[in-house]
Order: C-alpha cells, then structure tokens, then sequence
C-alpha cells in the first residue's frame, strides 16, 4: 500500500473492475511484480557467482539478497585461497545434484531439505510442492511394486515397511531394515556397566564403606572433575587442601594450570602426591608465590631440577621438611649445597627413587650440614651404599628411620647404626635389606632388642635370614612398650627346592614368634602385617585369636598367603577383635563362607565367588553396643 | 531421644534467614549439628530445637539438607550413587560440609 501511495494525491486514472477488486482484497499487482523481480535477480545471481566464484564481499548487493551473502560468510572463510574457491564450487554442484537427485526421490527429501543448504531454498520448494502433489500415489495392499532398495517386484501387504526414500520395501529388506533399526536403537542406549574393575580397586584402597559418600568427599571428587574451571580456592582449610591435592593427583588433574591452585601465600605446606605433569617453571613458582613455606613434598616430581634447589635455597627461608620423590635431575653437589644452605633447620628429610645422583658423600654431607633431623627416609636410591650408613648412625637427633636399600648392605653395618641411633628411635622400617656374603644370624634382631626402647612402629620385612628363635627373643623382656604397628611381611627363606625352609631352624616369623609378638604387642597393636610368613601354624592362630582373648585396638589385619588360615581363624579374629575393620586373606584358601559382621570388610577370600571382598550384612551377639549405638561409620584407611 | 523437650523435627537456619525443619534424625547425621543438640551438652539448641548457622547461606543450607536426606536413605544400601552438585556450589558447599562435619 505505502509503495502506491506517493504515486498521486489524489489523481487517479481510469479503473478496472478487477483492479478495484484486488485493492479491496489487499493484493498489489506492484508487489507481486516486485517479488517476482526478485526471485529472478536473486537466480541469476547465483548463476554469476557458481560461474565466476568471487569473493563473497563482491556478492550481489541488492537488499534482497543479504540473507544469502551472510549464509556465505558463515559458511566459509573470508580470506580463501583459489583452490578453496574451486573446492567450494564443486562442493556446491554436487550439492545442486544431490538435491535434484533427493527431490527425484520424493518425500524424504522434504525432510533433509532443512539440513541441506538453504542456498535454493525458495525455488526448490516450490518445485518440490508441484512434485509432490503430481506424485503417483503409493500402491495400496494386494498391488505389485518394485522394492525400493533391491527393485524387486513384489506384492504390497498392510505390513511393508517404507524405505528410506519413502517407497516401499519388499519383505526380506524390510527385515533387514528392522533389524538395523533395532541395533541403531541398541546403541544409542547407553551401556550401564557396573564397573566391577573399579568397584574393587576403591575396596582395596579402602574408599568404601556401606551407604552414602561422605558430602566433604562428593564435593571434591566433583571440583577434581572440574578442575579447569576453578579459578580461586579461597580460605580453605588445610585439611581439606591436602584432601584436593590428593584427590587431583589421583584423578591425574594436577597440571600447570590447576597446581596454582594450592599455591596461597598464607600456607606454610605444600604437598603434591603427583607432581609428573609440573614443569620446572612450575616449581620454582612454589616459592615464588609460597615463600614462608616449611613442609614440601613433591612425588614424582621428575622436573625438578638444580635450578629449582638454588631458587629454594635463596626463597624459602623457612623449610624445614623435603620430601622429593623421583628428583632424579638433581646433581649431586646441588644436594650438597642445599644441606648446607639449609643446615641445623632441617628436620625431615625423604628422598625415594634416585637413581641417577645422591650417592654416599651426599649421605655424608647431610649428616655434617643437618645434624637436627629428626625423621630420615632413604628408599630405593641406587647410589648409596655401606658408607652412608655409618653417616646415618652418626644422627643423633633421629627418631624416625626409614632405609630399603637397592645394595648389599654387610649386617655389622646395620647392627652398628641401630646400636648408635637406636635408644632415641620412635620409627624403625627396615625394608629388604640384602647380605649376600655373610652368614646369616639374628644379630640386627638383637641389636633391635638391646638397643630400641621407645618403639611405636616397626617394620622389618622381606628378609630372609632371620630365625623364629631371633623373632621370640625380639619380642620377649623387651623393655620396649608395646608397638602399634607391626609389619614383618614377608620374612621366610625362599628357596625352591625346598618350600617349607630348612628343617632344623625355621627361617622368618613362626609359630612361636608369632606368639611372642602378641603377648607383647596385642594390647596396643593396631596395625599388623604377617603376609607370607608361611610357617606359624593353625593352631597358633586359633590359639591367638580365640574369643577369650581381646585385642582392644587392633583394626587392620593382613594374613595374606599363610596358607593355613581358614575360616575358624578369621571368624576368631572377628569376635577377639572389637575394633577390626579391615580383614586381608589373599591366597588363604581354606576361608570359605565366612559370615563378615557388620562394618567389617574381608578382602581377598578366593573362594568367594561373586565377590573378591564380603560386606558385613549381620549384627554378631558380640555386636549388640554397636548396634546400639549406630553413628556414622568412617572407613579406615590403612 | 528419650528428653521431652526434643522434638521429631528441628530447624537449621542459614545466615540469610531461610529456615529449614527436617528430621532430627537426618540433621544428626551432621556431627557439629549433633553436638549441638546433644542433650547432655546444655546448649541453648537443645531447648529451642533450632540451630543457627551463621556461616551457612540458604542456597548452600538446602543442599546440605538434600544430602542429609539422601545420606539417610542410602544408609543401609551399597554402590550408592552420587548425589548430584552444582559445580559453581561446590566449593562453598565444601567449606560448609567441613564445617558441619559431614
């Protein structure tokens, strides 16, 4: 109407019926002219540019075709080489093509028209409308047709199914069609699986427990599993910083970008389980933004290098803890120089797996620049040897000692060191220690018994020379109060030609020691691991753990490969035991059928089927306070 | 439970004012909110069956409450699974479920 209007005021020539009509009606020949105009430019248009394939910035300008020439920016790149060009021209005619073919096709192609390029949508449609309604209509029942996919000819019935195109589809295709469908269906269901794999590898770290997930915990697995989002912690508390960096290193989050995460000014600990993903720039950022720190504790922290300790040393003024594992980048004078730079303010010291540099002058240097450490723990550092020994021994503030050495260590050695440093000692790990040459004797048994008095902690394991007689002289008169912690995993002869160990003296941990351990031990012990010490009999079990007895505290258990344990030992274990949570018997193949009270986990029975491990399901008659009192059970961790 | 004056329902109250009344059961599975209306402790939450937790928001205060349910319902069962959590929640809801010991 508007574009009419301008034309007179008021001057009008001579009408037509018709034109009065269609005024009336609201249709403008001028429009429809218009329209028309439009469609043809618009055609043409795309004639010139399939043709020339120009830039799309020299695209037709008429208001009118704005639509396409954004379609085509979205669609390509401005900038594009000719090749491109060329590319998209061919692209476009088989476009054109398929589209033909589809609109031969018929129905279906009305459905696909949408994700096809709206380039020709206009026309096409319109087309496409006509087609269909000149279509022949679709065979009814009892009719012959071609089949669709293999042109067969066949009798339609009410159950042919349609094919792709929308035609019909003979019998034995319209099975195979079904059949597709019902796999494609299959497959888009998503697969529940129950993750027995994983189910059982969180019951063996300890993580589960009956009912729900603790909310401190859900929260964090689901921050680690948004790990890249996080911006800022904020005031968190220690605890639960520890908490993140654990459950990040696990999930392997730990990289450059969340690390800054636990670096806050404020904190005076910094502990990463996992640091392999950390880059030397990375490292010396712990500093930097971290200066006061006193406890540093990287695992695997392979990046870690010389330049690294000499940023320590200028920065962190105030360290007083290092525990590195894996810093196999560090040279050897760089350990020296950080003893020294750090002297009588260092208290605790771990190193593990050095292979490359520390060796037994670094041993030597750290006793003479620190001779304040308080805790020590050298495991698996290939370099050192007998030398850094007798350095250790010379340590007098020592109360917390930890040694498993890759080399053969002559057993006067290690007897002397316990013998100096063993008065003060609060925690003794001797792991693996090996002597090739010597005979083997009980001496570093005697050294412990002579010299130990303040024990809390004691672990001596995979050794293979010492006696039961050593083990029951250990444990008795000893002026040491009872351990909580006991580990002699591990302590037999190993020979194969003969698996019950020499005859005349029995080698490792047996009946009688076992019985001397826990008359002295059993009243405070928390933690024992007898794993593979194969030679204490049944009876000594069912003895030790008879209901009459009570150990009060003790919660975790390992008798894993003491082939002689069976189900009467462990249900004993169950009724002494009052505070026992966790219960480990792989390779016990006599523990069948056990009924595991309420709050207890059983791991390894082999002969359980269903499960590796057995949730207590029963309230036992020992167990009626527990019932009573039903709180929250927190899993034990070992 | 045996105290007259402890009720079946008690109400926590976030710092902005929302109040929320849910089973003295669930609120106990929450250890600050235990010892709070423990009735040996002769708090004042004993008598009035209401805590106050002014380090709590509302939005924070009904997903503890949710997860104290969810926690209660799960009790007895295994392989439960995880309750789900806003991530943007997250972290506040950390600081209070350390606070609340849950």
């Amino acid at each position: 109407m508007s574009g009419r209007r301008p034309r007179g005021a008021g001057i009008r020539g001579p009408h037509s019926a018709l034109t009065d009509f269609l005024a009336a009606n609201n249709i403008s020949a001028q429009e429809i002219r218009d329209s028309y105009r439009q469609r043809v430019q618009q055609a043409e248009a795309d004639v010139a540019q399939d043709a020339t394939t120009t830039d799309n910035g020299e695209g037709p300008s008429n208001a009118t075709d704005v639509e396409q020439v954004e379609e085509d920016k979205d669609d390509e790149e401005p900038a594009e080489s000719s090749t491109m060009a060329a590319e998209r021209s061919r692209k476009r005619k088989r476009n054109q093509e398929e589209a033909i073919a589809k609109i031969k096709k018929g129905k279906a192609a009305k459905k696909s028209k949408k994700s096809k390029k709206k380039k020709d949508s206009d026309d096409d449609s319109d087309f496409e409308d006509t087609l269909e309604m000149y279509r022949k209509a679709k065979p009814l029942p009892g009719q012959l047709e071609n089949c669709e996919l293999c042109e067969k000819r066949f009798t339609v019935t009410p159950y042919s199914k349609a094919g792709p195109g929308g035609g019909l589809l003979c019998t034995s295709c319209g099975k195979e069609m079904a059949k597709d469908a019902k796999a494609t269906e299959k497959a888009k269901k998503p697969v529940v699986r129950k993750g027995r794999r994983k189910i059982e590898s969180n019951r063996l770290d300890g993580s589960t427990f009956r009912g729900a997930k603790s909310l401190q915990q859900l929260c964090i697995e689901k921050l680690a599993s948004h790990s890249e989002d996080i911006d800022e912690f904020g005031e968190m508390p220690a605890p639960i910083m520890n908490r993140l960096s654990e459950i990040f290193s696990k999930k392997r989050a730990m990289n450059s970008t969340t690390f800054k995460l636990f670096l806050q000014p404020d904190l005076d600990v910094v502990a990463i389980p996992e640091a392999a993903y950390l880059e030397t720039e990375d490292f010396s950022q712990i500093f930097a933004v971290v200066p006061r720190i006193k406890e540093l504790s990287l695992r695997n922290c392979c990046q870690f290098k010389d330049e690294n300790v000499d940023y320590m040393m200028e920065k962190a003024k105030h360290l007083t803890d290092i525990q590195l594992l894996g810093a196999n980048l560090i040279s050897n004078d760089k350990w020296i120089d950080l003893f020294i730079s750090r002297g009588k303010d260092l208290r605790s010291l771990k190193l593990e797996w050095l292979d490359a540099a520390f060796d037994d002058q670094a041993v030597e240097a750290l006793v003479e620049f620190c001779p304040n450490i308080v805790r020590l723990k050298l495991e698996r550092c290939k370099q050192i040897g007998a030398d850094s020994i007798d350095a250790i021994a010379r340590l007098e503030q020592l109360q917390h000692l930890t040694l498993r050495y890759q080399n053969d260590i002559p057993r006067e050695k290690l007897a002397n060191l316990i013998l100096c440093v063993g008065d003060k000692l609060r925690t003794l790990c001797l792991e693996h220690f090996m002597n090739s040459e010597d005979a083997p004797t009980d001496d570093i048994l005697i050294a412990i018994h002579d010299t130990c008095t303040s024990l809390g902690k004691l672990r001596f394991s995979e050794n293979s020379e010492c006696t039961d007689a050593g083990y029951v002289n250990l444990f008795t008169n000893w002026p040491n109060p009872p351990l909580h912690y006991i580990d002699l995993n591990s302590t037999r002869d190993v020979d194969n030609t003969a698996p019950e160990g020499p005859e005349d003296y029995p080698i490792g941990l047996a009946s009688s020691g076992f019985t001397a351990l826990m008359a002295h031990s059993g009243s405070k012990l928390q933690y024992l691991d007898i794993s593979s010490c194969r030679h204490i009999s049944q009876q000594t079990f069912t003895k030790i753990f008879n209901p009459s007895q009570t150990y009060p505290y003790l919660r975790e258990v390992n008798l894993s490969f003491c082939p002689v344990v069976d189900t009467e030992v462990i249900a004993g274990i169950f009724r002494s035991c009052p505070m026992v949570k966790k219960v480990v018997t792989f390779g016990c193949f006599e523990v069948k059928d056990v009924d595991v009270p309420r709050d207890i986990v059983l791991i390894g029975a082999p002969k359980a089927q269903d499960a590796i491990e057995q949730f207590g399901q029963v309230f036992m008659d020992f167990q009626k306070d527990l019932r009573q009192e039903m709180g929250r059970n927190v899993p034990v961790l070992g | 439970m045996s105290d007259s004056s402890s009720t079946e329902y008690v109400t926590l109250v976030s710092n902005d004012g929302y109040e929320y009344k849910i089973l003295r059961s669930a609120a106990c599975i929450a250890g600050t909110i235990k010892k709070a209306l423990d009735p040996h402790s002769g708090f004042l939450e004993t008598t009035q069956n209401r805590v106050e937790l002014p380090t709590i928001n509302g939005v924070v205060l009904e997903k503890v409450c949710e997860y104290l349910y969810y926690h209660q319902k799960h009790a007895e069962s295994k392989d439960v699974p995880d309750m789900d959590i806003q991530p943007e929640l997250c972290l506040e809801l950390l600081i209070a479920a350390d606070y609340l010991d849950v």
